[in-house]
């Protein structure tokens, strides 16, 4: 019966087209009693035209089993058969199919077939009546307009795919703007299980295109001519089963090696070729197919009738692009049509380590808030000292001006000697000039002198009025020697009238440190009064001795006295406030003293001599050379 | 009056200024930066001078210098020149015979003055002692006899009192004394006694000193 029926059977046999003859068909097959018959059993023949070697139609098998076995409640058999019809075909290979089918499930009884692509179904519908009788079939991956042939098949369902080369042409412009050329490569149209029926659409949907056929060509003549493509055109990859050397693969691996050669982009229609190296297109979803058809089955094995399921378009066809081909063409995402989905994108950071970048992140925000609270408190503290700086600067400021009250008498001497030698010279050059012949070159030398004098008396009042003059604490680089130079020659006069011996001795070369020199030659004189002020009573020999030395990283000032030495068990409470061993003293002297070197960053410090006397000792961190 | 300045203070710059204003006034002027300076080359007497001493110099003080030079038989006298008035400080420097106390600064019409004033001084002092010395030259010239004879004439002995205590004629005497007036230059008793008075001889003798006995 299978043998008369009418068929044509292309070379390679895997397209039938058969439409029109599944009327009469029909009639003659169909059993009245088919329904009543149903077997009942839960077992599911699933038939595929190709192999599962090659990743799409095992994507298709997967999601179909993946969703009998969620859904089903009873456990359903799954018999699956790959008929690889793209590469065996003619009556005599079919022949062999359906006795191999027809032996190995005689005692098997089947409650669903499922066809998956055209040529399967070509097969299960020819041979139903003989092998399954009353089997309800489910279809997919039949395009829409094949579905006629279907209409008068009994217990049949199933879905449509809609893929268009309209569709394929549609992304191959988004791809290229100005598209210019078509290059079509793949195997004969013929051989095509898939993307046979572009070749009739192929008219109206180029219209205004240059169109290329590189079809049914040997692999390496494909490659040759895929790698010198003129600008603007874009290679359609139907599907390539066959390299070169005559070997067969999935259409997915020839995809690849095309890929390589290819100097202009490659569309594709399916899902898997994506990743092969298609920049994307209106892509078949697979798995979109094998989850129809099981929803289909599931709905018979529920117990409803398949002719009552409509045949209706499985939504399996996406626009979806490959960002790591559109990256190498240049593609842009908004060139892109609507609704297009991208895949194999560069995960972001955030995507690619969520957790950790969240630790990272929230570890960070505490850190910056730490930080803030430090920095806050750094700033208060920052304020506080500048607060203490300005409060002892005040200070100071005050105590300075009582030592420069101290010293005012001697300044006074002190300015006599300029002012006096001032006075004389004017008068003499007064004298020469009022002579009948004044000595013009004497003169000269006078004024120069006159001149020496003045800026001495200004050096002089200079001292002074930096003791008087309130000034902020301000750090700079000073010398230490030169500090003491400066405060022994402003306390010569006072020590001259009260009978005290100077002597200085100071380390050689310059002793640099940071500091405020108007504070520190401060203590300095409040030393060096205070030394004399503890001499008062010795009838001779009032001596204080002034010196500096270097000690590790430090200068050290010390100023010796030969005085009684300090009246106490401890020389250092003297620092402490309001401490004094003088009747008239207010006891701040020291401890001023004592603050400014702490703000030097410094140390001070008493000692009483054995050989009698007191030195004290003020040490501040020299400044590295 | 010409005369000499010595100049003794440690600031180099009013000691220069000084040293320029006395030579313009016409005086001799020498420096010294310190006291001790001074007395190393303790300068001479021969003509009239005088010195400008700081109070307060480093080491020996103006004081100081002002009793070592009255020690040594200085005859110079001293305008000291002080930074400040300092009333108990003149009135010690006063008593010690200084010419006069100035303060600085100096105004020309104070020092001038007080230059030429010590001067005088100095020439007059120095007049009386050239004198004292031409007398004790004089006296240097008697013979051990003369001398005792002189010495016992000034006391108001008579020539036979002092023949008796020297075991010599009276007319020894008489011609003893006769060659001390001559040796002294003097015609009369009372110009004799007068010149012992002023040698001081009278007193050394009562104290007992060059007694003859």
């Amino acid at each position: 019966m299978l043998a008369s029926r009418p068929f044509n059977p292309v070379p390679g046999g895997v397209m039938m087209r058969i439409r029109g003859l599944i009327v009469c068909l029909f009639i003659v097959v169909l059993p009245p009693e088919a329904s009543a018959q149903r077997q009942l059993a839960r077992s599911i023949l699933f038939l595929d035209q190709s192999d599962l070697r090659g990743p799409f139609y095992y994507d298709i098998f997967r999601a179909f089993r993946q969703r009998i076995a969620a859904e089903a409640q009873s456990q359903a058999t799954i018999y699956s058969e790959s008929l690889d019809l793209s590469r065996f075909g003619g009556a005599a290979h079919e022949q062999n199919v359906r006795e191999y089918l027809h032996e190995k499930y005689r005692d098997r009884p089947i409650g669903v077939i499922v066809a998956i692509g055209t040529a399967t179904l070509d097969l299960v519908l020819r041979w139903r009546s003989e092998l399954w009788p009353g089997v309800p079939v489910v279809f997919g991956l039949i395009d829409a307009n094949d579905v006629g042939r279907v209409k008068n098949e009994p217990d049949i369902t199933g879905g449509t795919v809609d893929l268009r080369l309209a569709d394929a042409i549609r992304a191959a412009r988004a791809v290229v703007p100005h598209l210019y050329g078509i290059v079509f490569v793949g195997d004969d149209w013929n051989r095509q299980v898939v993307f046979g029926h572009w070749k009739e659409e192929m008219r109206t949907a180029t219209a205004g295109l240059q169109v290329t056929e590189l079809i049914g060509l040997p692999m390496n003549e494909i490659r040759q001519k895929v790698a010198t493509l003129a600008d603007r055109t874009v290679i359609i990859y139907s599907a390539v089963y066959s390299d070169e050397k005559g070997g067969f693969f999935p259409p997915a691996v020839t995809l690849r090696f095309i890929s390589k050669s290819a100097n202009r982009p490659i569309i594709v229609a399916a899902e898997t070729f994506l990743e092969s190296g298609g920049i994307g297109g209106f892509v078949l979803q697979p798995e979109a197919i094998g989850a129809d058809a099981a929803l289909r089955v599931l709905r018979i094995v529920g117990g409803e009738d398949a002719s009552h399921i409509p045949i209706t378009p499985t939504n399996a066809v996406k626009p979806i692009f490959n960002w790591l081909q559109m990256q190498r063409w240049n593609v842009g995402e908004s060139a892109l049509p609507e609704g297009s989905e991208i895949r194999f994108r560069e995960p972001g950071l955030w995507q690619q380590y969520r957790w950790q970048s969240a630790v990272a992140v929230t570890v960070l925000l505490i850190q910056a808030g730490l930080i803030s609270i430090l920095l806050h408190e750094r700033r208060r503290r920052s304020d506080a000292e500048q607060d203490a700086r300005r409060r002892l600067a005040e200070l100071a400021h005050v105590h300075r001006q009582s030592i420069a009250g101290e010293l005012s008498a001697s300044i006074a001497h002190e300015l006599n000697q300029p002012l006096g030698s001032i006075l004389t010279n004017a008068e003499t050059a007064e004298f020469i000039l009022d002579s009948p012949d004044p000595d013009l070159r004497e003169i000269k030398e006078i004024l120069a002198d006159i001149r020496h004098d003045d800026l001495r008396a200004s050096q002089i009042i200079g001292h002074m009025r930096g003791l008087l003059k309130r000034t902020p604490f301000e750090l700079k680089e000073v010398d230490l020697n030169e500090v003491i130079c400066e405060s022994f020659e402003l306390m010569s006069a006072q020590a001259a009238t009260r009978n005290v011996a100077l002597y200085l001795n100071t380390a050689p070369g310059r002793l640099p440190v940071s500091g405020d020199s108007i504070q520190l030659q401060q203590i300095i004189l409040n030393l060096v009064f205070n030394a004399m002020d503890a001499m008062t009573e010795i009838p001779f020999g009032r001596t204080i001795m002034g010196k500096t030395v270097v000690d590790g990283g430090c200068g050290v000032i010390s100023i010796s006295d030969s005085g009684p030495g300090i009246p106490t068990e401890n020389p250092n409470e003297i620092f402490d406030p309001f401490f004094t061993t003088k009747e008239q003293g207010m006891g701040i002297g020291l401890s001023i003293a004592r603050t400014i070197v702490q703000a030097h960053k410094g140390r001070i410090w008493a000692e009483n001599q054995p050989e009698g006397g007191a030195t004290f000792f003020i040490s501040l961190p020299l400044l590295p050379r | 009056m010409p005369g000499t300045v010595h100049i003794v203070d440690d600031d180099v710059s009013f000691r220069t200024a000084l040293e320029r204003r006395m030579r313009k006034a016409g005086y001799e002027v020498a420096t010294y930066a310190s006291a001790q300076h001074l007395l190393d080359r303790l300068p001479g007497e021969s003509g009239p001078a005088c010195i400008l001493l700081d109070v307060k110099i480093p080491g020996l003080s103006g004081p100081d210098l002002q009793q070592r030079l009255a020690e040594l038989g200085s005859t110079l006298p001293i305008i000291f020149v002080t930074g400040y008035a300092d009333v108990r400080a003149t009135v010690k420097a006063i008593k010690a015979g200084a010419e006069d106390v100035l303060t600085k600064p100096i105004m020309s019409d104070q020092l001038l003055p007080a230059v030429e004033r010590a001067l005088a001084h100095h020439e007059t002092s120095r007049g009386l002692k050239a004198r004292l010395d031409e007398l004790r030259a004089r006296l240097a010239r008697l013979t051990p006899r003369e001398t005792q004879v002189f010495e016992l004439v000034v006391q108001g002995r008579i020539n036979k009192q002092i023949a008796q205590q020297l075991g010599a004629t009276e007319r020894t005497i008489k011609a003893h004394r006769h060659r001390v007036m001559e040796k002294m230059g003097v015609d009369s008793l009372a110009e004799l006694v007068s010149m012992a008075e002023r040698l001081d001889v009278l007193r050394r003798l009562s104290a007992g000193i060059g007694k003859v006995d």
